[in-house]
């Protein structure tokens, strides 16, 4: 019994920080801007390919994957710095301009590294309770996502950058003239946003085919993540992941993966539409 | 009623608009006498894709509704067509499948954008609820591989898409190559003059009211959800139309007619030709397809970076589209030097500084 | 006979009442004016009337029809119309294309462009009727706000501080102007703090203090109640 109980949490786990680790990232540049990054995706395929490259010329994963998402987040302060900050006052034309973007990586990927590039497979190691194995990666993977809103926690929780942020998310103008560098704020958390994206592709990297258009794999579900859970990560995003995780896993298990992705986005169509009020209020405020 | 073609809507009046736009449907009318068919298959290709783009921008440019899901609505009747078109055979029926997959695609539209408008979704997320919406047909489209995923004998055949149904007939004879360029150029036409006409009506009044302040359309009287709606399903099954036609002229759709990057192109276009004008996007969509096209030859990615340059360009440098803009400063030039009356002059003055602020 | 009646309406967000338990009638063919001081609940007060939010409590009849639950756009089929505080106009918008969308569902053709250029008359801007609306000064965007509320040829016409940004001329001829709708037999309910303004138009006064109705009756009476006299001096609160 205690396995066939394990065996659910691991399901649940797996979809879980697959959602958290997605839409972690968009939902804190969502949040703090009100922007959202349609090149969100690119910078997972960044993160992805970076680890690889890195194991490839011998640096040992885990700080590959370090790495690749402190590269994604530089990346991301640039991107920030040369268009997106044009934009905060025209949310829309943020989601143009990057989108924008997110075709010029995509397929200059495309032109010059071709569509194959050789993979690193995930590390080794299961462990079996009852008569079930388990990979011990994806556990990992769970302890990642449960980390990244531990430390999203302490970043905006407990540092004096969190407290100018949520000013700065509350009432920029107000934070500004209090002499809060927003400009700056805006920087750090879209290069946050971006690493966290990055992270994401790090850490899925050894478990999927790298190509250039990996990361539409992942913008649904951090897409549909931020549309129920909103502007704020941790009281939004983690229960909206819960919540959608519970019915993925439901899903997939009787199902299979298309039709647990499909169940999720009629659910998120659904509860648009019996919660009003709830969503609305978030919207008014940011959806503009 | 065909006052209504002209109006505070829709830019281009008068008698050298309308002898333009005679000279411009003359010549493509005549185009087919003196080219070859390849190249007139080629054009008819290109005109495919022109309904998508005045529905968008029926929806974004004048209803405000920012949709990322046209080739959802693309998806559903492209494939609609075949699945009708290989199960009630060939010949005239086609046509009735080319008229049902639309009324398909709509029906889909007025399901989604029912949840959607009455639950309150607006600005960005309702461009990427229908994004979403549109990834996940195409994924699912994908995973279709199987002989368990047919409809009657219609395989949905995963990647490699559904082919064999029949292109639109009359009986025997296939509307093909010169025959399908002149459907499409009488389309076109119909379609175009339709939503001039609409957009300049008491209905089109009402959709860019709600577009500028919902709240006070709302107050004049107006459930701005149905004419939201309206606008919706219009736009959607103009998608449907472009995507019924396409599976007719190609006789094959694949799910990544719907997917990433296909469903950015529509946003392309007609954000490169200035949304808010129906004149533009048709101009301007026109354009970016025959260069799409000459470019794809050598390189789809090379065409597809361009796309996104572009793209990235218009809202840098143009967010109100380089179409329209270019039309504007000509328009003005001509009309300043034809007459020195300021007063046209300062409300289009007065139109820029409000599009600035 | 009141037109519109309002039954122990209260309107909380979240902690705060803004509007706490308020019976008002407004009878039909009156000028009554709704006055108190600022964060009195005045403007909540029209928005509930309207449909803008719904109430925590309590129901509001519109020609003795409950409408509590009707969503905004049904009321003002019904016959009312609102002119909001803040300017509420299409900005991207022609001025008469702004009056047009106002009138089209009323009169077409002839008829309809006749009283587009009779109100635009009316309202002063005859020479700006193809100026967008946003390109107007503030107090033109209010005059076009209340020509489309008139437009409507409602039963009732709230108006929450028609005159704010007017000059004393122009207050005035908003106040006559009023007077000659409410003569034809249209019922208007105005927020108001210009007081020579009230003096001018109203027929009945109610003032709202902290979201309660504080007094009511005919002008005279409210102006000499000391009282009324207290909340706005702010005497009975000792800041």
């Amino acid at each position: 019994m205690s396995a066939e109980v394990f065996s659910v949490f691991y399901q649940f786990a797996d979809v879980f920080a697959f959602l958290i680790l997605s839409a972690a990232g968009l939902a804190i540049v969502f949040g703090m801007m009100g922007v959202i990054n349609m090149a969100h995706g690119e910078f997972i395929m960044c993160g992805a390919y970076v680890t690889v490259g890195l194991v490839n010329l011998g640096v040992p994963l885990a700080i590959a994957q370090i790495l690749a998402a402190l590269t994604a987040g530089l990346i991301g302060v640039a991107v920030e710095f040369l268009i997106v900050r044009r934009f905060y006052k025209r949310p829309l034309d943020s989601l143009l301009a990057t989108w924008g973007l997110s075709l010029i990586v995509t397929q200059s990927m495309l032109l010059i590294v071709g569509s194959a590039v050789r993979g690193i497979g995930t590390p080794e190691g299961s462990f079996a309770i009852g008569g079930y194995t388990f990979s011990t990666y994806r556990l990992v993977l769970f302890g990642c996502a449960v980390a990244v809103l531990g430390g999203l926690y302490i970043v905006f929780m407990k540092t004096r950058f969190g407290v100018i942020a949520r000013a700065t998310m509350q009432n920029a103008a107000m934070a500004k003239a209090l002499g809060a560098r927003t400009g700056r704020i805006y920087s750090i958390s879209f290069g946050i946003g971006t690493g966290l994206a990055g992270l994401c592709g790090a850490l899925y990297a050894p478990t999927m085919t790298l190509i250039p258009t990996m990361g539409a794999t992942f913008v649904v579900e951090s897409f549909v993540t931020v549309v129920i859970g909103g502007a704020n990560v941790l009281l939004g995003t983690a229960p909206a992941a819960v919540f959608l995780a519970m019915i993925r896993m439901a899903l997939n298990a009787s199902y299979g993966q298309i039709i647990g992705q499909i169940g999720m986005l009629v659910a998120v169509i659904l509860i648009i539409r019996v919660l009003p009020e709830g969503l609305s209020s978030v919207l008014v405020r940011r959806g503009r | 009623m065909f006052k209504l073609l002209e109006g505070p809507q829709t830019l281009g009046r008068g008698k050298i608009f309308w002898s333009c736009f005679l000279a411009v449907l003359a010549g493509a009318l005549t185009y087919p006498l003196f080219a070859d068919s390849y190249d007139v298959g080629n054009f008819a290709y290109f005109l495919i894709w022109i309904f998508m783009a005045l529905g968008l921008c029926l929806m974004w440019g004048y209803g405000g509704m920012l949709s990322f899901g046209q080739t959802l609505f693309f998806g559903i009747a492209g494939y609609g067509y075949g699945v009708l078109a290989i199960n009630m055979g060939g010949g005239t029926a086609t046509i009735a499948a080319l008229a049902l997959s639309v009324v398909l695609a709509m029906v889909a539209a007025g399901i989604l954008g029912y949840f959607m408008i009455w639950g309150g979704i607006n600005g960005i997320f309702f461009g990427i609820v229908t994004l979403s919406a549109t990834l996940v047909l195409a994924f699912f489209l994908g995973q279709t591989a199987g002989p368990e995923w047919h409809i009657g004998p219609a395989r949905l055949n995963g990647f490699n898409g559904m082919k064999g149904m029949d292109p639109l007939a009359v009986g025997d004879f296939y509307i093909e190559g010169s025959a399908l360029y002149y459907v499409m150029i009488a389309l076109i036409v119909i379609v175009y003059l339709a939503l001039r006409m609409l957009v300049n009506s008491g209905i089109g009044n009402v959709i860019v009211a709600t577009r500028e302040n919902p709240q006070r359309a709302e107050m004049l009287g107006y459930d701005v959800r149905k004419y939201q709606l309206l606008t919706f399903v219009i736009g959607s099954g103009l998608a449907g139309l472009s995507g019924a036609l396409y599976t007719s002229w190609g006789q094959f759709i694949t799910p990544s007619s719907i997917g990433l990057p296909a469903a950015a192109m529509p946003i392309v276009w007609v954000a490169f030709s200035g949304r808010s004008d129906l004149t533009a996007t048709l101009v301007g969509s026109f354009l970016l397809l025959f260069g799409f096209q000459t470019i794809t030859v050598y390189s789809q990615q090379a065409a597809l970076v361009l796309m996104g340059a572009l793209l990235l360009a218009t809202v840098m440098l143009a967010p109100q589209g380089f179409v329209l803009g270019i039309g504007k400063l000509a328009a003005d030039w001509w009309s300043g030097r034809r007459r020195r009356d300021d007063s046209p002059v300062m409300a289009e003055a007065g139109r820029l500084q409000s599009e600035e602020s | 006979m009141s037109l519109v009646e309002v039954k122990g309406v209260s309107k909380r967000f979240g902690g705060l009442t803004a509007v706490s338990d308020v019976d008002l009638t407004v009878n039909a063919g009156e000028v009554h004016c709704l006055i108190g001081p600022n964060g009195a609940g005045k403007s909540t007060l029209f928005k509930l009337i309207v449909g803008l939010y719904p109430p925590s409590q309590g129901s509001i009849l519109f020609d003795t029809v409950d409408i509590t639950k009707e969503r905004p756009y049904a009321r003002v089929q019904r016959g009312m119309s609102i002119k909001m505080q803040a300017p509420s106009v299409f900005k991207e918008l022609p001025v008469r294309q702004n009056i047009q969308i106002a009138l089209q569902e009323r009169l077409s053709g002839a008829e309809r462009i006749a009283e587009e250029d009779r109100l635009l008359t009316l309202l002063n801007l005859g020479p700006d009727s193809d100026k967008l609306a946003g390109a107007l000064s503030h107090g033109q965007q209010q005059w076009l706000e209340i020509g489309m509320a008139l437009a409507l040829k409602p039963q009732l016409l709230l108006l929450d501080e028609p005159t704010a940004g007017m000059s004393p001329e122009e207050t005035f001829k908003t106040g006559e102007l009023i007077k000659s709708f409410n003569a034809e037999g249209m019922t208007v309910l105005v927020v108001e703090h210009d007081m020579a303004f009230v003096r001018q138009v109203a027929q009945r006064v109610t003032v709202l203090h902290l979201g309660k109705i504080f007094a009511r009756g005919d002008l005279e009476s409210i102006l000499q109640d000391a009282k009324v006299a207290e909340i706005y001096l702010g005497k009975t609160h000792a800041h």
